[in-house]
């Protein structure tokens, strides 16, 4: 997971996500639309993005494709919905263990 | 901008949890690994999670057993949220014997929201939510499943 939000940090990396989200571009097609970034600073951004499970890639003879991932997505978000659930619920952990004691005392 | 909110009841007295809040001790009981807290208004707001992430932020409002209000962000470069771009408000209510706790963070990022990207806005919203609660702790969570 820390893998996908590191992935996400990067604005570039969240456009490109959003170009592909709904359909599959080759990384040429990706990379037309970056007019300020390199075409290798794009694959390398593409690599990040496969890596962390973001997006998957087909190779179709020289070029190669890239879709979002939105299983992947789909199972971020609830991980991420639950995490801060999470937090408050280790508040109230903590918090009510400390009621328990000062009852006691 | 988007806004998140979460509530929780605690069985237990504001005066109980305050310090869960404001003293840095006991605010990494449930949050983040390290604190550097300094909560009063233009204090700052410092928690280390997870390793690798620094949040940063300074006090706005500091009403003792009722409501803590921060900015928050990361210090990371190129980060979508840098510090102090969103606010964090935690309030607490008393009820009975227990306290209702309400965290509202406001101000997040909605440049994720496009024709065809409502589940990713959705999404985005979501993902500032994980990183301003920051670690997990090894024993909760379900990721990796």
């Amino acid at each position: 997971m820390d893998a996908a939000l590191k992935a996400l940090a990067e604005p570039r990396r969240r456009e490109i996500l959003r170009l592909v989200w709904t359909r599959e571009l080759p990384a040429t097609d990706i990379a037309d639309h970056f007019a300020e970034v390199t075409r290798s600073a794009i694959s390398q951004h593409l690599a990040v993005l496969k890596t962390a499970g973001l997006v998957t890639e087909r190779r179709d003879g020289t070029r190669r494709w890239y879709r979002a991932d939105r299983n992947e997505m789909k199972k971020l978000r609830t991980f991420l919905d639950e995490y801060w659930t999470s937090g408050l619920e280790r508040l109230r952990d903590v918090a009510e263990a400390a009621q328990h004691d000062k009852e006691k005392h | 901008m988007a806004q998140l909110v979460r509530e929780i009841m605690i069985e237990a007295t504001p005066e109980t949890i305050w310090p869960f809040l404001t003293e840095p001790d006991q605010l990494i009981e449930w949050h983040g690994t390290v604190a550097e807290i300094d909560p009063r208004p233009g204090g700052i707001y410092r928690v280390f999670v997870a390793g690798q992430f620094r949040s940063a932020g300074e006090y706005v409002e500091v009403v003792p057993l009722e409501k803590v209000v921060f900015t928050f962000g990361w210090e990371e470069d190129g980060h979508p949220i840098p510090p102090g771009s969103t606010t964090i408000e935690i309030t607490l209510h008393s009820e009975g014997d227990k306290t209702r706790v309400r965290l509202v963070h406001s101000g997040l990022p909605d440049d994720a929201i496009d024709d065809h990207g409502k589940g990713w806005a959705h999404y985005l919203e979501r993902l500032s939510v994980r990183i301003s609660g920051g670690d997990p702790g090894p024993d909760r969570g379900s990721e990796g499943q």
